[in-house]
């Protein structure tokens, strides 16, 4: 009877999807603002990665969004996870075996070049500050695995996490010193092509990969020690 | 002209840094940056509703509107800007618990507080996306608060229920997208007759489930009882009374200006109609005062919806009216709950205890009813006059619904009242009220006491903002031909 | 050819998310709630980018070979790339809640969770819950068992 019911209700909801999504211009969108976009962005944002100029450029205020929401789950997760910080079971579980420690040593670098560059070079060549940040959250992460009991301070991530995104808010905030608007790009917009160019979006990636990364190492750290303690 | 974007950045700055004020020790700053940023927030706004004489548009990013994204002010939107300061203030968590609880849930509060405003600022639809699950995501932690279990579970539901509805609403979001190839709420009314097909529709009703789910609608509910009961009261004040009317503001913003349609006001109608059956009837077997509350919520949101399904000037007109007052009634009513959660039996005497608890009580309850110099009244008969007015079938049955639902609310008000007056059971005394809750009522009964004597200006104002809501040519005009750098 | 392909990916990204859908909607279990959920995330984002797609488009960056070639839509990447970031957090907090509710309850399942909360909700504001009407009052006498073996189904 519950199998039935279950069936009842994916046919139901895949029927109703495919007939709502069925008659959709795949494939030749109408592409309003989309066009708009191409035609300007390299003039009037400097960047190459016109995902990079719509992401920092005209839409700074969902990234901005973006981070706070990011904030506000490591914020609650430190809430659901935090309190008795115990490190009894990280300094009962033994350190990793030699692999695991020899590859986290001659990973960890790497890891931190590839995120860094992934970061810098956002307004260039696919990628940007969520995925150079994630990248950097697993370079921090790795060690924690191959040596429980050397982690990183919370405190100090949490002071990065502070101080990089009210960093982000003040560079849009200096622009509305001058009378422009909130988030608009400030400095010279460079050569289209260049590493520095596009203005202060290189700077707003490398906010937003700081943050992402600690964020989400802080994240991974909690929920590695929690010791199953019912706090 | 642009300082109204710092009612949203400010929030998210003092947000980020007030981890920051922690570490470095000094007590007395990380405890006064919150609502010190909170204040100079409502300042702004409140300058700007002085200054204000027409409609404008801030750019942001210097981006002209349909490219980049684009704030809309007026009248409707600073209304709702300003109570969003002004209420988390009122409603700012107290401080109990450990340092850190403290101040990650005074953190959480602000980001609400900053992913609220610009729900009721911003004219882009992925835009409004992202603060309302800014907001969502803020309100999980609050849930959560100090810890204790049922919250938990509580929060987990709540966040399955909101998950599943924003990707309910972000399906809808692409379907938007894939019709009409542009986000910004003026462009879309522009092209409103691309989306008048059944499958613009489907965009619709998804966006009201996405966006329905903090306003308490009909089929995304089930959550409202638990969190409301699990959760500390003033959380859940800020969730009922503050948060549910931003996200029908949203709803009604997308209603007005993109899906302008009967069948679109019927299926919020219908909703709205559902709402109010079963909110009021399970507030009625409700046992407990949170529970009850909850249920009532439900209830007036309903109403609110059956509010702003009424076309033209005078949906907008009740529905505001409605959204305010029931702002200021249930947030109060949430703090009064805070000390008597307990069941309806047990308040036994209650007002022998508190005094002005019960009197603050009793004036909330006749507002909510509808008693005539109070502004429940004029709410309740700006929305069955609409509905009197148009006399359609589905019309005249939500008049029945609301009416019976009234009497319905009489019944189990009333019931809370004798029990508080009624002689004091010595054996198990009632608590007393803390005196930050009873503070922060007084205040929203005196906002509530202002309303009542000042109809008159009060409704020339809502009058003129509602006029301007529904022009939703003047919208596009404001909001598409704005010069290049913000202005 | 390549309307073949487009018709995959459609048909890919409205699976996932149907089975996200149903599998929040009908599963029991916590951490499958979360799985789908993901799932979901998923599909969701999926739909989202293929509403930028166009036929023979390249990547929205300018290289300098190209010129004048037509590019898919950067503004659909850009709306999922919040998305996705959007759907880690949830989850992340999603995740720390069941470990949380495990932990203080004992139980992964949803049904037996909620109940626990509504009886410790219940007992807090000193409500009866509705329930112990149905159980047998201790006082009243229980039938010998020899004969009557009630085979243990009052627990739901």
């Amino acid at each position: 009877m519950r199998d039935l019911a279950t069936l009842l209700f994916l046919g139901g909801l895949i029927f109703l999807l495919a007939a709502i999504t069925g008659s959709l211009p795949f494939g030749h969108p109408p592409m309003l603002v989309g066009q708009a976009i191409q035609q300007v962005a390299a003039p009037e944002v400097g960047a190459t990665n016109f995902v990079t100029a719509v992401v920092l450029g005209y839409r700074g205020l969902d990234t901005l969004g973006e981070l706070s929401i990011l904030f506000a789950a490591a914020t609650a997760g430190g809430l659901v996870l935090g309190g008795v910080k115990s490190r009894g079971r990280a300094k009962a579980a033994p350190a990793a075996g030699f692999i695991l420690r020899a590859g986290a040593d001659v990973l960890f670098p790497l890891l931190l070049i590839a995120g860094l560059y992934v970061v810098i070079h956002g307004h260039l060549t696919p990628g940007g500050g969520f995925q150079g940040g994630v990248i950097l959250a697993a370079a921090f992460f790795l060690p924690l695995l191959a040596r429980p009991h050397e982690s990183l301070s919370h405190t100090w991530l949490s002071v990065i996490e502070g101080l990089v995104g009210a960093a982000f808010i003040a560079l849009g905030l200096v622009a509305m010193f001058d009378g422009a608007a909130f988030l608009t790009p400030l400095f010279d917009k460079g050569v289209l092509g260049e590493l520095v160019s596009s203005g202060s979006l290189p700077l707003l990636y490398l906010a937003v990969g700081l943050k992402v990364g600690a964020e989400l190492a802080s994240l991974l750290m909690r929920l590695a020690q929690d010791d199953g303690a019912a706090s | 002209m642009t300082e109204v974007t710092l009612a949203v950045v400010l929030p998210l700055l003092g947000a980020f840094v007030l981890p920051l004020t922690r570490h470095t020790g000094v007590r007395w700053l990380a405890a006064v940056i919150g609502p010190a940023l909170l204040a100079a927030c409502a300042l702004l706004l409140f300058a700007a509703w002085s200054a204000f004489d027409a409609p404008y548009t801030i750019a942001l990013g210097g981006f002209a509107p349909p490219l980049g994204i684009a704030f809309y002010i007026d009248r409707l939107a600073l209304l709702f800007a300003l109570a969003v300061p002004l209420a988390t203030l009122a409603l700012w968590p107290a401080e109990a618990g450990a340092d850190e609880s403290v101040g990650r849930r005074q953190s959480l509060t602000l980001l609400l507080a900053g992913a609220l405003s610009g729900l009721a600022l911003s004219g882009d639809l992925f835009n409004l996306y992202v603060f309302y699950e800014l907001a969502a995501v803020a309100s999980y932690g609050l849930i959560v608060g100090n810890g204790n279990s049922p919250a938990y579970v509580a929060a987990f539901r709540y966040l399955m229920i909101s998950a599943l509805g924003s990707v309910v609403g972000l399906i809808g979001i692409a379907l938007i997208y894939f019709k009409t190839g542009t986000l910004n709420l003026a462009h879309l009314s522009t092209l409103s007759e691309q989306l008048a097909d059944p499958q613009g529709l489907a965009a619709f009703a998804m966006l009201v489930i996405g966006f329905g789910v903090k306003a308490e609608i009909f089929p995304v509910n089930g959550w409202v009882p638990e969190v409301y009961s699990a959760a500390g009261k003033r959380v859940a004040a800020l969730l009922a009374g503050l948060a549910s009317k931003l996200a029908v503001l949203v709803i009604v913003r997308v209603l007005l200006l993109v899906f302008p349609y009967d069948e679109t006001r019927q299926l919020l109608l219908v909703l709205g109609i559902f709402g109010v059956a079963v909110g009021e009837l399970a507030a009625w077997q409700a046992r407990d005062l949170p529970r009850m509350l909850a249920w009532s919520s439900i209830g007036q949101l309903g109403v609110v919806f059956v509010a702003f399904s009424l076309p033209g000037t005078a949906g907008v007109i009740a529905g505001v009216t409605v959204a305010m007052h029931h702002l200021v009634v249930k947030s109060a009513l949430f703090l009064l709950a805070d000390r008597w959660d307990k069941a309806i039996t047990r308040l036994r005497g209650a007002a022998s205890t508190s005094h002005l608890g019960a009197a603050l009580f009793v004036l909330f309850s006749l507002s909510l009813l509808g008693l005539p110099p109070l502004p429940g009244f004029w709410s309740k008969f700006l929305v069955l006059g609409g509905l009197a007015a148009s006399a359609s079938p589905l019309q005249l049955l939500a008049m029945g619904v609301i009416l019976t639902g009234t009497v319905i609310e009489g019944a189990y008000l009333l019931r809370v009242i004798v029990m508080l007056y009624a002689g004091p059971d010595t054996a198990t005394p009632v608590p007393r009220q803390r005196r930050g809750n009873l503070l922060s009522a007084s205040l929203f009964a005196l906002v509530l006491l202002a309303a009542a004597v000042l109809v008159d200006p009060l409704w020339q104002g809502i009058e003129a903002l509602a006029d301007r809501a529904v022009d939703t040519t003047g919208y596009q005009n404001t909001v598409l031909n704005t010069p290049e750098a913000g202005r | 050819m390549s309307a073949a392909i487009g018709l995959v990916f459609f048909i890919g990204a409205i699976s996932l998310c149907v089975i996200g859908i149903a599998g929040i909607v009908l599963s029991r279990h916590l951490f499958r709630m979360v799985l789908a959920l993901a799932i979901a995330e998923a599909g969701a984002n999926l739909l989202l980018v293929l509403s930028g797609y166009r036929w023979d488009a390249v990547a929205p960056i300018v290289t300098g070979s190209l010129s004048g070639q037509a590019m898919v839509d950067p503004v659909p990447q850009a709306m999922v790339l919040t998305a996705i970031v959007i759907g880690v957090g949830v989850q992340a907090l999603a995740l720390s809640l069941v470990i949380r509710i495990r932990q203080r309850y004992g139980t992964l399942d949803m049904q037996e969770a909620r109940q626990r909360m509504q009886d410790e909700l219940d007992n807090d504001a000193g409500v009866t819950p509705p329930r112990s009407q149905e159980r047998p009052a201790g006082e009243r006498p229980i039938p010998a068992p020899a004969a009557v073996i009630d085979a243990g189904g009052r627990h739901d």
